[in-house]
């Protein structure tokens, strides 16, 4: 009889990085179909040619520097479906492959691969894209949710996330998995709605698929948002704070969230570092 | 930290003959006791065979009556091998005579529990906690432990675990007795309650969370408000600690008379027939297995006490000791074979983390040797409840690397912690009454 010996704990929880990154794939699965179906199939190339160049892209650069493959967690996929769903659907097919390509190399690998990111991949690399080629970028039309129907179908869509925000309500399963934690979405959607109310700003312009997106999956995107409960909830207040800035100037709260995230990136380990939890058995004199 | 494979060392133990009990000569955290009886000699139930005379020694008895055939290097569940007493059995059963002394003064209690060597399931001796020379006032027994809780807490043992209580309580000069249990488990408070009666110095808590054996320190400050100093143990702030086991084992020792020779171990996991089952302290893991209906399917991993934080066996062939209250085994397909991966910073370390630190950020630095940091982040804090590298998708052993960096600081922080201790420096912080622990009192400039 062989007996495997080790150290404790004896027992884990089954999640794993992996099977995180494929729930959070799954979860945008609905919303990718939709936006094939308003687009009609060149969305669809977009999606793939960008999901693969991100996919590329990883092993060419592993391979060349003699690393582990890492694919299989599923993260440049993941990097891959979200810019390829940042990107309105008029965009030539080598704007999503450069676009991956940064992303990958440059915003990922660069930094240290997974977990080491400074910035989410596909946010910083439609801020490159959207600063390269601004024309190319330029979208067709603003989503403005006037009706309920609005909530399951937007025709006046400008990128492929924004043709259905009901489709994103996976990110719930998510939240109740804890593969994305509540402090947050919370913080961050109350404080856009609170602030868009009192500013007297019109609801229908705000809740847009690409805010909701930037709500759930990339403020959430664990290595660029802080660890510590307090920080995580002062994240989202910022991110929601700077998100109407910038919308009530621009009437673009979807671009706006874009931005905002972005910039709650930098600030991140800004907060991280001045929330440090007190241990319980610390004596508060 | 890659999981090993080892190859049972099965050649000694097949030729031997199957009626035997290994008796480990140490059995509990302290001095290993020297054997009192030699090979040939016949021993009775309860005969003291081994003894030591320090603080920390505990000494341990023969659960069989027999004859000595060897005294050797065995398996045993915690510490790798360890010497022993192997005792072939007869059927006779002669037994001492058990001598209880249903009156005993504090002095008698406490001569009655360091001749039966007792210990509690944290491998610490009872005699030797309750003779610290630290002034006692509460003495708590955690019944929030759920190993513990179905192994000892069982209908017939709740008097004994009572009366361990109010023994334990008149050996320490305690002034109060507390049950801890956990919220809402009714089962339990209501068995309690109508067994208790009316007693003005005994009563039970009700507490959020579980608290495994390391984190009786985190317990002591929850009831008391006061905090433990890092290195230090509840009885620094003036409470005792015990699991039911325990306060039975002290009812038993201190009533009846008999030293700990049967202990009810739970058998539970892969095996046919999960169950409780009360066997004689030596018995093999293989035997109290083969009672249970044997292993179903092929076994991968046999782990004693705690799965969170228990040890792996490398045998089967191990004995069942004072401290064992628990064994699990594990399938094949259910052992872990996980690959470690990067931190991704998803923060459910610091979400399940009891004490409220950051465990992914210590293990990092301290699996690239930044103890200074791991200072900063508190790492003495953590109380190795082992939850965050439950969690972790990435699997990394946080447990271990913060250990490791816990270590770590006591051998190069030494001086620096005892200036840095909160309580040293602050005590409870309610000085307006003379200190019931005799400390000076501390003027308000001082803070």
């Amino acid at each position: 009889m062989k007996l495997a010996v080790s150290h404790p704990p004896h027992v884990k929880l089954g999640d794993t990085i992996a099977s995180i990154n494929a729930a959070k794939i799954a979860v945008l699965v609905p919303v990718s179909l939709i936006s094939v179906y308003v687009f009609g199939l060149y969305s669809l190339a977009i999606i793939l040619v960008s999901v693969l160049a991100a996919v590329l892209t990883e092993v060419v650069i592993q391979k060349v520097q003699h690393h582990e493959l890492t694919i299989k967690d599923g993260d440049a996929a993941l990097i891959g479906l979200i810019l390829a769903l940042l990107l309105p659907p008029t965009v030539p097919l080598w704007i999503p492959i450069i676009g991956a390509l940064f992303a990958v190399a440059f915003v990922k690998l660069a930094f240290g691969g997974l977990g080491s990111t400074l910035f989410n991949p596909a946010i910083a690399a439609l801020v490159f894209l959207n600063m390269s080629w601004t024309a190319l970028l330029a979208v067709d039309s603003v989503p403005h949710i006037t009706q309920y129907s609005d909530l399951i179908l937007e025709l006046g869509a400008g990128r492929l996330v924004e043709v259905s925000p009901i489709a994103l309500i996976g990110v719930l399963y998510l939240i109740r998995k804890k593969y994305i934690e509540w402090r947050i979405p919370l913080s961050y959607l109350l404080t856009t709605l609170v602030l868009a109310v009192v500013l007297g700003e019109d609801l229908s312009y705000v809740i847009t698929g690409l805010l909701l997106l930037s709500v759930f999956i990339l403020a959430t995107d664990s290595p660029t948002s802080p660890v510590t409960k307090d920080g995580r909830i002062i994240y989202g207040i910022m991110c929601g704070a700077l998100t109407v800035m910038y919308g009530y100037f621009s009437y673009n709260y979807g671009l706006g969230s874009l931005y905002t995230v972005f910039i709650a990136n930098a600030i991140s380990p800004f907060i991280e570092k001045n929330t440090y939890p007190k241990p319980v058995d610390e004596v508060t004199a | 930290m890659k999981e090993e494979v080892n190859e049972k060392n099965s050649h000694e133990n097949v030729q031997e003959s199957r009626n035997k009990v290994v008796i480990p000569l140490l059995q509990h955290r302290g001095v290993i006791c020297e054997p009192l009886v030699s090979v040939g000699d016949n021993v009775k139930i309860g005969q003291m065979i081994g003894k030591v005379d320090h603080d920390l020694g505990a000494p341990v008895h023969s659960s069989v009556s027999g004859e000595v055939v060897a005294i050797k290097d065995y398996a045993h569940p915690v510490c790798g091998k360890m010497q022993s007493v192997i005792i072939e059995y007869d059927q006779n059963g002669d037994a001492t005579k058990f001598r209880g002394n249903k009156s005993a003064n504090t002095g008698e209690i406490l001569s009655a529990l360091k001749e039966s060597g007792i210990i509690d399931l944290d491998g610490n001796s009872i005699y030797f906690k309750l003779n610290s020379g630290k002034l006692i006032d509460t003495i708590l027994i955690n019944l929030t432990n759920e190993g513990d809780l179905y192994s000892n807490f069982t209908s017939e043992n709740v008097p004994g675990i009572i009366n361990g209580l109010r023994l334990l309580l008149r050996a320490s000069g305690a002034s109060k007795g507390a049950f801890v249990v956990k919220k809402n488990d009714i089962q339990t408070i209501s068995a309690i309650r109508a067994e208790l009666g009316e007693d003005d110095n005994i009563s039970i808590f009700q507490v959020k969370r579980v608290y495994s054996p390391t984190m009786l320190n985190l317990l002591a400050k929850e009831m008391t408000g006061m905090r433990v100093p890092i290195t230090g143990t509840p009885a620094d702030v003036g409470v005792l600690i015990f699991s039911a086991y325990g306060a039975m084992t002290v009812s038993e020792a201190v009533l009846e008379g008999i030293p700990p020779i049967k202990i009810n171990v739970m058998v539970s996991g892969a095996v046919n027939q999960p169950g409780l089952k009360r066997v004689v302290v030596g018995t093999s893991f293989r035997e109290a297995i083969e009672s249970c209906g044997g292993y179903r399917g092929k076994p991968g991993k046999i782990i004693v006490n705690d799965i969170m934080t228990g040890t792996s066996q490398f045998t089967d062939e191990v004995p069942v000791t004072k401290a064992t209250t628990r064994i699990v085994v594990q399938s094949e397909d259910e052992v872990l074979r996980d690959k470690t991966g990067p931190c991704i910073h998803c923060a459910r370390c610091v979400d399940v983390c009891p004490v409220n630190i950051l465990p992914g950020f210590i293990a990092s630095y301290a699996d690239i040797g930044r103890y200074d940091e791991c200072e900063k982040l508190h790492a003495q804090s953590c109380v190795e409840c082992g939850l965050c590298s439950m969690v972790c998708p990435s699997k990394r052993h946080l447990i271990q690397l913060i250990r490791y960096a816990k270590h770590a600081l006591l051998k190069s922080f030494m001086v620096l912690q005892e200036k840095d201790s909160p309580n040293l420096k602050l005590g409870c912080g309610s000085c307006n009454s003379p200190c019931h622990m005799g400390a000076p009192m501390i003027l308000a400039e001082g803070k």
